[in-house]
């Protein structure tokens, strides 16, 4: 093969005609600083127009383009060619999904999981709308972490507990729950927390930590999670010990 | 006309294919082996008190070579069991003086330290005397 | 069984159709709303951008003074009324954000900060480090799911307008997961799917931004206005087309040619680096023209110096800036020059609106970048965009929801079925049908693109542009031969690039018509065969109206009410 072609090997699916996910083969001209996105395009555009992916912004802040790269969950815009060209590269939708076409996969679900989670401020009063809350750029750092979630499902590609148990609420609705608990203006902790102290919510994480090393923006949803359980307990706790105390 | 999903099936040996996935397992692994152990130790105190030949039989028992080879490995599996727990402690309930919270590695550091201090002072009771 | 009748029709999912569709699902618990969007919300394109939004917030502002410095930017082709209008509403949209979780940067004192930006002659950009975008669609994305009855159609790509009766009466959609047509009916339509820049080769644009709405709205008959009005940002990065935030240069980076030298100084000593983007990006071509420019793989750039900064600072208020220019150049700006280049970014034209976001049609609204109320006038302040789809999607929304309360009974289902028949036809029957030969969706796509980057640019003239009308007709008729070779109605990527493509057409061909007939130069809209701004023959704005050939142009004033035009100088 020559050092100005990379082979492509995509997993197709075609919902129309049934059968089984197969993979097949394209190669392609290669550039040094091509990403496995430009690749996708490239076949779509002159080789196989049948080809069918998700993508927008190309520049890792949309999460549109997750797929298994290589059997590793990635953003295909944001992962270079020259760092996954061993032999093939080799592009399949995400893991732990329902596959709809080709790299285009199902995550309704997510969805579904991430409004259970109540991921919009809680407040009983709303106070002065003339005036901004206060909230000092410590608190803003409290939970700025979570709040870069671009919602891209690689965590979720990348965790062998949802896969087993798609009930299982998952990295990203967590660390998004966590987001607005830890969010000074807040006040809908408790009942977060009681939604996710529950077998399919976070106590159904056994920590494998893979979701946060493939976390593109670095949300660290692992931590987020056990965060969860040691302030859910904490809670529980409470509410034994002290019925009628407020969390917060 | 409307097409179906394809429902998505889990690899056999998914554990094998990332070093991350093996280590979690081992992991998990190492839960089962702590009971094994406690089962172990609670044999002994069955044992003590059943007498002195008893328990005498038992550490023979226990220091045949296939017994200690077992022991050997069952002792890493829960060492590294106990060292991704306390890797968890940083992240899982963050310590914090200043700004930002204390890095997980400076927590699991202290945290063996800790660990290996209390051993320490067993291991001299034990051993050494009061 | 799906519901399919709303009172209110809102399609695209960003900043604008989601504050729309909050704003009319808070006005009133009964009135039920549809999101209709080709992508799932927090895809949409408003999640790229990156400086900030602005406001008056503090004392050393005003209304006055931010409604100038708009007007003044607009190079007087704003109007007027809807400017005072915007201005006096942004800061309690920020405010209202910010109650809603909008995770703003701040000051020590708890109080939401905010920074320089190009045009603004006081700090007015509520910021948020540099993802301002990605923060306020993911706080109004999430914020939209407190309303049940707000409906969301995921991935359902609108293929045209239903009109009944001289009114729109809702959308014929694709339900691009199901492989089918559908008809969502509503009382009343917003538009609100975002600008047009993948018109363009070089563009900081999503692929998904193909001026779908204001296509729709065009072939409905109503008009697009001041369509040649298109910005260029001048800094992206070369190759990408990324975008790399004002707000670099609005917390004091330098552009400096290949000499080391602040090139600002010939063209505007008063701001340098912080003057509008239409005057950088024509300083940097002329620049690049005159042999200053770096040389590189992807063309000739300037450099962007972030590097007197510091690392805290960079760190802090545009981390961002720094991921981007590692990942996909290599660099680090805190110790090298950033490359940097013009492109397309934003077009101030779009559906023709009032300052309600109503537009000719009755029942059809627009709001945000697809609509031009006007108040970017020829060429639109950094962070006035997003201040602007809060502002009118807030209005539009309420507007809507007036509408549709005024109106008892929902529309007769006949124009709904009929309008959903023909498009089955247009579409599976016709367009899926053709097969794919010589013409090729890409291929086209990619000559329409280069076409407009050169004869449609930042420096235009009369052959040039006569050039581009005349090859976009023709691009038009071979558009007709182009076939597809995905057979499949779910999930046909290709299609929809078609439909996109067949938007994509009648777009471009309105901005190159609407350019050509613009003999002057104001604002972005830059002529080198009328290089000086006409207020006698033109201040006014284009309308471009849809025919089976090349579009008609007509006209209509500007409002003015305090600013009298002056010479825009800086």
């Amino acid at each position: 093969m020559a050092a100005s072609d990379v082979l492509f090997r995509v997993k197709r699916y075609r919902p129309e005609s049934g059968g089984r996910p197969t993979f097949q083969d394209y190669r392609i001209p290669y550039r040094n600083d091509m990403v496995v996105l430009d690749g996708l395009n490239y076949i779509k555009d002159h080789l196989d127009p049948t080809l069918t992916f998700r993508w927008s912004c190309r520049m890792g802040i949309c999460g549109s383009c997750g797929a298994d790269v290589n059997g590793q969950p990635r953003l295909t815009c944001g992962t270079y060619v020259r760092d996954v060209r061993k032999g093939a590269v080799t592009v399949e939708p995400l893991s732990n999904f329902p596959i709809l076409k080709d790299l285009v996969v199902d995550f309704d679900d997510f969805l579904r999981k991430l409004a259970s989670v109540t991921p919009y401020i809680v407040r009983k009063d709303w106070g002065d709308l003339r005036k901004e809350y206060v909230q000092y750029p410590e608190d803003v750092e409290a939970y700025r972490q979570q709040s870069l979630c671009i919602n891209c499902m690689l965590c979720y590609a990348a965790c062998p507990v949802f896969g087993s148990s798609p009930e299982f609420v998952g990295p990203a609705a967590s660390a998004l729950a966590l987001r607005y608990n830890r969010d000074t203006r807040d006040e809908g902790a408790d009942a977060r927390l009681a939604q996710l102290n529950t077998k399919m919510g976070v106590w159904e994480c056994t920590f494998v930590g893979e979701c946060s090393v493939v976390c593109p923006k670095d949300v660290d949803p692992a931590a987020a999670i056990q965060t969860l359980k040691f302030l859910a307990t904490m809670r529980h706790m409470r509410r034994l010990l002290m019925p009628g105390s407020s969390s917060r | 006309m409307t097409g179906r999903e394809y429902a998505w099936k889990r690899r056999p040996g998914w554990w094998l294919r990332n070093r991350r996935y093996l280590m979690f397992q081992l992991r998990e692994a190492g839960g089962v082996v702590c009971a094994l152990y406690g089962l172990v130790l609670l044999n002994m105190l069955i044992q003590l008190r059943a007498g002195e030949s008893a328990y005498t039989a038992f550490l023979n028992l226990l220091r045949t070579p296939p017994v200690l080879y077992l022991n050997i490995v069952l002792f890493a599996l829960v060492v590294w069991h106990a060292l991704t727990w306390f890797m968890l402690i940083g992240k899982a309930q963050p310590i914090q003086f200043t700004r930002q919270p204390l890095p997980w590695k400076v927590v699991f550091g202290i945290n063996v330290l800790l660990w290996l201090g209390v051993s320490g002072a067993v291991v001299y009771l034990i051993f050494g005397g009061i | 069984m799906e519901r399919t009748s709303f009172d209110i029709v809102v399609v695209g999912g960003g900043a604008a159709g989601l504050r729309a569709a909050i704003a009319a699902a808070e006005s009133d618990p009964e009135l039920t709303i549809a999101l209709v969007s080709k992508v799932y919300p927090m895809r949409s394109h408003t999640v790229s951008a990156e400086g900030g939004t602005a406001a008056v917030l503090r004392d050393y502002d005003s209304f006055e003074l931010h409604a100038l410095d708009t007007i003044k930017g607009s190079d007087f082709l704003a109007d007027q009324d809807a400017v005072e209008f915007f201005v006096a509403r942004c800061p309690e949209e920020i405010i209202r954000l910010e109650h809603w979780g909008c995770p703003w940067s701040r000051d020590e004192d708890g109080r939401v900060s905010q920074r320089a930006f190009g045009g603004m002659s006081v700090k007015r950009t509520v910021y948020a480090a540099d993802k301002v975008g990605f923060h306020i669609l993911h706080t109004l994305f999430q914020t939209s799911m407190k309303y049940d009855h707000i409906h969301r159609f995921d991935e359902y790509f609108v293929t045209s307008l239903i009109v009944d009766g001289g009114a729109c009466t809702g959308v014929v959609a694709m339900n691009l997961r199901g492989g089918t047509m559908v008809a969502i009916q509503g009382k009343a339509t917003i538009l609100a799917t975002g600008g047009c820049g993948r018109v363009y080769e070089f563009t900081t644009n999503g692929f998904i931004k193909t001026g779908d709405g204001m296509a729709l709205a065009y072939r409905a008959g109503v008009p697009l206005k001041d369509m040649e009005m298109v910005q260029f940002h001048p800094t992206c990065l070369p190759g990408t087309g990324i975008l790399i935030t004002e707000a670099a240069r609005g917390e004091g980076g330098y552009l400096v040619n290949k000499d080391g030298e602040r090139y600002m100084q010939r063209y505007l000593p008063g701001k340098m680096e912080l003057g509008p983007r239409d005057i950088l990006s024509r300083a940097m071509i002329q620049e690049m023209k005159a042999g200053r420019a770096f040389e590189g793989p992807y063309g000739l750039y300037m450099g962007l110096d972030l590097r007197h900064l510091g690392a805290k600072k960079i760190n802090e208020r545009i981390p961002m800036v720094r991921e981007l220019v590692e990942k996909y150049m290599g660099l680090d700006p805190i110790h090298e020059l950033i490359p940097v280049r013009p492109g397309q970014h934003y077009i101030m034209g779009g559906v023709s609106t009032n300052g309600k976001g109503e537009t000719t049609l009755p029942g059809l609204y627009a709001v945000g970048e697809t609509a031009c109320v006007s108040i970017n006038g020829a060429n639109r302040l950094g962070s006035n965009s997003l201040s602007e789809c809060l502002v009118f999607g807030a209005a539009c929304g309420l507007a809507a929801a007036a509408f549709a309360k005024k109106k008892a009974s929902y529309p007769r289902g006949t124009a709904a079925r009929e309008a959903l028949k023909k498009e089955e036809a247009r579409v599976f029957d016709g367009l899926l049908s053709r097969e794919r030969a010589t013409e090729t969706v890409s291929g086209l796509r990619v000559e329409m693109q280069q076409l407009m980057e050169r004869d449609v640019g930042i420096f235009r003239e009369e052959s040039a542009l006569a050039d581009a009308c005349g090859m976009l007709g023709k691009m038009r008729d071979r558009f007709a031969a182009v076939g597809l070779a995905d057979k499949d109605r779910v999930f046909n990527t290709e299609l929809t690039a078609v439909l996109e493509l067949d938007f994509m057409l009648d777009i471009a061909s309105a901005i190159a018509h609407s350019a050509r007939n613009r003999r002057e130069s104001r604002g972005a809209h830059s002529r080198t065969d009328f290089p000086q701004r006409d207020d006698a023959n033109y201040l006014k704005h284009t309308l471009a109206f849809r025919t089976d050939g090349p579009p008609r142009i007509d006209y209509m004033p500007v409002t003015i009410t305090k600013w009298q035009p002056v010479e825009r100088k800086y």
